[in-house]
């Protein structure tokens, strides 16, 4: 009793003091959060008069960028400012998680980097803060590059997929089936398969021969691979391209992907994927493929490299065959790093001659020595590959998708909180057997319509 | 809370207040001896406990009190985190209690109390009896070392760890099936059903060194010649355990208790970097869904949300349990 007297009335005066102290903060924090809408409005956003020079004075370039991609950015910085010492360029880079999560505060910055990497072109021409490149383009004549190179980084009220240019990339990813060159003698693959059917005919092969068919590893969703390597065929890629990019009234509840699903599921089912395939992370899926113990492994060019070094010449790479045999071929491809120039910079003509660079032969060579697929014209010349290596198939394959027109971005990137609060966990209980395919296109596209509604 | 102290005299705290402040009318009584005793004192020394207090406050008030204004605040919106929010009332409570799987990440929270909680209190309790009980001084020391070890590493990287040994060719199978018991070797972090106690053990390894050096130091406060009494009487073991050393330990169990039942209910590291939350939902908690909610899907107001009702839920449980274990 007396203890408790001791506290009963300071903590009064405490509580007193502390609703004192909320009201006070509250009243001045009365407006709601964000900018007021005045300074909302970026700086100029859709320049007209630009400039292909960059002069002779000294120029400081800010560039952003996720780690992962230090190595091949180094390289192009020192290959550009060496052509144009009057540029000096400082890079900072966040952990490639993080950069998802800071870019839109790079953007909306008072003091932005120059050359930004852009995750969402939708989320930047949102509110006004990339600088559309139409100008540019035009004087600089990247309109004559493919137009799948390109059109992921347009956006036109909202929606990506077309309209004005927001970024240019600096090389490009690719994704399709690793396979493993013995082991596919074995189950006697001769020819690439042509349809989704040879592929399991030969995946039920490897099985029977007590091998893992496709190294899939859905700890982190890496199960979504397979799904989407599927889908770009039987839906098509232009379909996949808009659901990604938001078009309005996209949806992946569709037969195919229902039935893509499905032929997920049944691969799982059958015995074709690795049997622990929820609790398998990428290192434990290299892990079984580097061990001689599956036949293909649905992964993307950033492992050619290392795959290069742990089996060389050991490891092949495909492009998923189509649907039916005959059919087109596509392939999960974004860019290794889109740069775009935020609308606040104040060096847009030094920055888009850095855009420009990236599809200079010089800057293809770097592409191509970093792992990524080179960005430019067609009748550029071909950047050297060390012959015999899986990054030479890889580039191939790449070649084939882009003139079938079949890069597809990635659907884990059609809204900020999809993969990890969709794809994941879905393909995880679709894997698991806890859902349907049917139920497993519902929820993601429930997901997906609640992001956007906001 | 003692900052506050220094407005009033410790005389006056002893006194006056004490009896009387609980009934209401005797406030104004309070005020007069308030009054009566303060004109002993400088009114100098009145503010000098503030000013000692201040660093402190100011260091409370801008990274502890703003953020959970602002963070109240910015749950009545819908914000982005860059542009304008529009205000949307308690739309962001509703939907905490009515999604599924944010009510069901609010369930696994408590789920984890058994693994954070309850099985390191009970572990350390046994451990601390026994090890009160090691005459050498050394082999007690190294007893004591051991158990907190875990306690030194970051709960991120012991996740780590656990996952390898989760992992389906890890420790743990390999454990199970030299044992012969291959039948229950699973991919203990990929399994819908074993998904949660997995993470929850990891919890236990983590806290069960904190506790047991807790109620170690707690045993080691209570009167030897207690025992030594009990065991003359021909107390067993058991019952000196439970005559002696658990009252005794009331007021650690309590702290471990509320330190465990606090890193349960808010857990992050250990969910994030195991499983993040998969298979599936299995293993969702409020920690994981307001990191995910705020950085990945730039929802800042409904994750303000699921924060409040966190801490207020947080709140809701430990109290009791402080009221509970105060020393009478």
């Amino acid at each position: 009793m007396h203890r408790s007297g001791i506290s009963s009335r300071p903590t009064r005066r405490v509580v007193i003091g502390m609703f004192g102290a909320l009201a006070v903060a509250g009243g001045a924090a009365c407006s709601a959060p964000g900018p007021a809408a005045s300074t909302g409005a970026a700086a100029d956003s859709t320049p007209t008069s630009v400039s292909t020079s960059i002069g002779t004075e000294p120029v400081t370039l800010k560039l952003y960028d996720g780690q992962g991609l230090k190595n091949v950015d180094d390289v192009l910085i020192a290959a550009f400012t060496k052509k144009h010492p009057n540029v000096t360029i400082t890079p900072t880079y966040d952990p490639d998680n993080v950069t998802t999560q800071n870019q839109p505060r790079q953007l909306a910055s008072a003091t932005p980097p120059d050359l930004v990497r852009v995750i969402s072109v939708t989320a930047g021409t949102k509110n006004n803060l990339l600088t559309n490149l139409d100008a540019y383009a035009a004087a600089y004549g990247w309109d004559k590059m493919p137009t799948s190179q390109l059109s992921q980084f347009r956006a036109k009220d909202g929606v990506a997929g077309s309209g004005s240019l927001y970024a240019k990339a600096s090389g490009f990813t690719m994704t399709g089936l690793y396979y493993n060159k013995k082991l596919a003698a074995q189950v006697g693959m001769t020819t690439p398969p042509a349809s989704i059917e040879e592929l399991t005919a030969l995946m039920d092969k490897a099985k029977a021969a007590g091998l893992t068919g496709m190294v899939v590893h859905n700890k982190e969703g890496g199960g979504v691979f397979p799904f989407q390597l599927l889908i770009n065929s039987s839906m098509g890629p232009e379909k996949v391209s808009q659901w990604v990019f938001n078009a309005p009234g996209a949806t992946i509840k569709t037969p195919e992907a229902i039935a893509a699903a499905k032929q997920v599921q049944d691969w799982n089912a059958a015995g074709i994927f690795p049997a622990s395939v929820n609790a398998l992370d990428a290192t434990a899926a290299n892990a079984i493929f580097a061990n001689d113990k599956g036949l293909f492994f649905p992964w993307g060019n950033w492992e050619a490299a290392s795959l290069d070094k742990t089996m060389p010449r050991e490891v092949g790479f495909l492009a998923m065959p189509p649907a039916t045999a005959g059919g087109k071929v596509a392939a999960m491809s974004d860019a290794a790093t889109a740069f775009g120039i935020p609308s606040r910079s104040k060096n847009k003509d030094a920055a888009a001659a850095f855009l420009n660079f990236l599809s200079s032969d010089e800057a293809r060579q770097i592409a191509i020595d970093n792992g990524f697929m080179p960005s430019g014209l067609e009748s550029q010349a071909a950047p050297t590959i060390k012959q015999g290596s899986v990054l030479a198939d890889v580039t191939k394959a790449f070649a084939e998708v882009s003139a079938a027109g079949g890069q597809v971005p990635f659907v884990q990137n059609a809204t900020a909180g999809i993969s990890n609060r969709a794809w994941n966990p879905e393909t995880q209980l679709l894997l698991g057997g806890s859902s349907t395919p049917e139920q497993f296109v519902t929820d993601v596209q429930a997901k997906y319509e609640e992001e956007l509604k906001r | 809370m003692s900052a506050v102290d220094g407005l009033t005299t410790p005389v006056d705290v002893a006194d006056t207040v004490s009896a009387t402040a609980p009934r209401r009318g005797s406030r104004r009584g309070a005020g007069l001896g308030d009054r009566f005793r303060g004109t002993a004192l400088p009114s100098r020394a009145r503010w000098a406990g503030w000013l000692f207090a201040l660093p402190a406050l100011v260091m409370y008030a801008v990274f502890e009190l703003y953020p959970i204004i602002t963070a109240v605040q910015y749950s009545f919106f819908d914000w982005d985190g860059i542009s304008v929010a529009t205000p949307v009332g308690v739309e962001n409570y509703v939907r905490v209690f009515t999604e599924p799987q944010l009510v069901a990440s609010i369930v696994h929270a408590f789920i984890l109390i058994i693994f954070f909680t309850f099985l390191p209190v009970l572990l350390a309790l046994v451990v601390a009896s026994i090890v009160r009980e090691i005459r050498s001084k050394v082999a007690g020391a190294v007893a004591r070392t051991l158990m907190f070890l875990p306690q030194i590493i970051p709960g991120a990287a012991s996740a780590i760890a656990w996952t390898w040994m989760y992992s389906p060719d890890g420790a743990v199978n390999q454990m199970l099936r030299a044992l012969g018991l291959g039948s229950l070797a699973r991919p203990w972090l990929g399994d819908f059903t074993w998904a949660l106690p997995a993470v929850g053990v990891i919890g236990t390894w983590l806290a069960t060194g904190l506790c047991t050096l807790l109620l170690m130091a707690g045993i080691g406060k209570i009167d030897g010649s207690l025992y030594e009494a009990a065991s003359l009487d021909g107390a067993g073991r058991i019952q000196q355990f439970r005559a002696i050393t658990l009252p005794g330990l009331r007021q650690e169990i309590g702290v471990c208790i509320t330190i465990t039942i606090i890193a349960a209910l808010a857990s992050f590291d250990v969910v994030f970097m195991s499983t993040q939350g998969g298979p599936g939902y299995a293993t969702q908690v409020p920690g994981v869904q307001v990191y995910q909610l705020a950085f990945t899907e730039n929802r800042i107001g409904q994750s303000s949300a699921l924060a409040v009702v966190l801490s207020l839920i947080v709140l809701a449980v430990i109290l009791p349990i402080q009221r509970f274990f105060k020393e009478k």
